[in-house]
């Protein structure tokens, strides 16, 4: 064995800086957490105007969903840190300032609120309209035929695109270390600069990765098969 | 007018560095494409067709498939060289990164149109005597290519997505370009927008592209594709 791959493969220095590695994954994860919940909200909004009767408002919420997919992540967070407080200052006629973790969570919410949009769009379209009618008929408001007759359904239909997404979203809070957030790749770069020794940090990032979203994407989708399959089998 | 003004200093001023940038995006991702597009034929064929190396197919796909982009990229740029004497060039690390990060995502697309295929085609095949390479190029590939062509598009929208990080590694991309001019000037606004702009205009073509084609050869083939 050359003694670059020895090196490539010897997990000591990885495991020596274990304490800030969790930190930064930590880090990571929190990014993740904060940044799904924060785009499911215009995701909700724009799926339903979507669906609704107002011509402006869908061309706005198409709009809107194109923007958001069609934006690279790297170029919207950078915008977010750098462009957004300067227009926000402007217009407030204040200093305004946003701290990177702030902008980490709202680039990556809008990056994605356009994927979810589209998808949960998709799952309310895929709900035959005989259902919404057929609650109708028996007295039930439309907020609660949403609640227990549509969203059921149309969330089972999505789970497996949802869960791709939330994937790509972990996989995306990696470049949150290039506006200078503290997560796992800044402290591998911080800690690779110190040690001069990349290989081994790298590679155990990359290895890192791998296991934590296999194992998690294994891990939901055990949890959820039984929800998902409820009344269906 | 600031606006217009900052637009004309920053933007105008600097349009020659932007198209070459321009240019250099559009040189990784083709050659970045067009790797991806082979290496992830060859692994979806040993994947469906040769017994024990299929593993390693298996272990080579889901292992790009949920490494980061930004981690892989990192990896084959520093630790590559080294261990295994390639890419020596970091234009050469983005175009590698890039292309094993989509073959992965491309052999299961190839995958699930080759099996999305009836099995009477090859059977119709072998009992009319043509030949089993003959069957794999001129009945089953014809029928996936149209299948899989609007995810393979729209895998080239993500290769270019996925190119502005390329700036990373100090390959002189579009959003190198830009950043470099923000650095000078410390002027954001115009640049990033402009340059948010232009990456948006070309994904969105190429999305644009990927979904006539998904929308045409349905109608014309009655192809539904395989998600």
């Amino acid at each position: 064995m050359s003694p670059a791959l020895r090196q490539m493969l010897d997990p000591t220095l990885f495991w020596e800086y274990r304490a800030v590695l969790l930190q930064g994954l930590m880090q990571n994860l929190s990014i993740f957490a904060e940044s799904a919940i924060l785009a499911t909200v215009p995701a909700a909004i724009v799926a339903v105007v979507q669906r609704g009767r107002i011509a402006p408002l869908r061309w706005i919420a198409t709009g809107y969903t194109e923007l958001c997919r069609n934006t690279p992540e790297y170029v919207l967070l950078v915008w977010v840190y750098f462009v957004l407080p300067l227009v926000i200052s402007k217009v407030i006629g204040s200093r305004f300032r946003l701290d990177p973790h702030a902008a980490a969570v709202i680039g990556l919410g809008v990056a994605y609120s356009g994927f979810m949009a589209e998808t949960l769009r998709a799952g309310l379209r895929s709900i035959h309209p005989g259902q919404a009618e057929a609650a109708a008929a028996i007295g039930m408001s439309p907020f609660k035929t949403l609640r227990r007759i549509i969203l059921p359904q149309a969330l089972r239909r999505i789970l497996p695109d949802l869960v791709n997404q939330l994937v790509s979203l972990f996989k995306s809070t990696t470049i949150v270390s290039l506006i200078t957030v503290q997560d796992i790749m800044y402290q591998v770069s911080m800690i690779s600069v110190a040690e001069m020794r990349p290989i081994p940090l790298y590679t155990g990032a990359a290895v890192l990765y791998c296991v934590v979203i296999i194992l998690a994407t294994q891990l939901f989708q055990g949890l959820t098969e039984r929800w998902r399959k409820r009344g269906w089998s | 007018m600031a606006f217009a003004d900052n637009f004309n200093r920053f933007v105008l001023a600097n349009l020659g560095p932007l198209f070459a940038g321009l240019w250099v995006t559009v040189y990784v991702c083709f050659w970045a494409f067009l790797l991806a597009l082979v290496l992830g034929a060859v692994v979806c064929f040993i994947r469906l067709r040769i017994p024990l190396l299929k593993y390693v197919a298996i272990a080579y796909v889901e292992f790009f498939r949920a490494t980061p982009i930004l981690v892989q990229l990192l990896w084959v740029n520093y630790v590559w060289p080294e261990v295994f004497g390639f890419p020596n060039t970091v234009v050469g690390a983005g175009i590698l990164a890039l292309a094993l990060q989509s073959s992965g995502y491309l052999a299961e697309t190839f995958r699930a149109g080759f099996e999305g295929l009836p099995k009477g085609q090859r059977e119709a095949a072998d009992a009319i005597g043509i030949s089993r390479w003959r069957t794999i190029w001129r009945v089953e590939v014809p029928q996936v290519a149209l299948v899989v062509a609007p995810m393979v598009i729209n895998q080239l929208a993500v290769v270019v997505k996925s190119s502005t990080l390329v700036s990373v590694i100090a390959i002189a991309d579009l959003m190198y370009a830009g950043l470099k001019i923000v650095n000078q000037w410390y002027e954001p606004i115009e640049v990033l927008t402009t340059i948010a702009l232009a990456y948006f205009v070309l994904i969105f073509a190429i999305s644009g592209v990927a979904n006539y084609a998904y929308v045409h050869f349905q109608t014309k083939f009655g192809l539904v594709a395989q998600r």
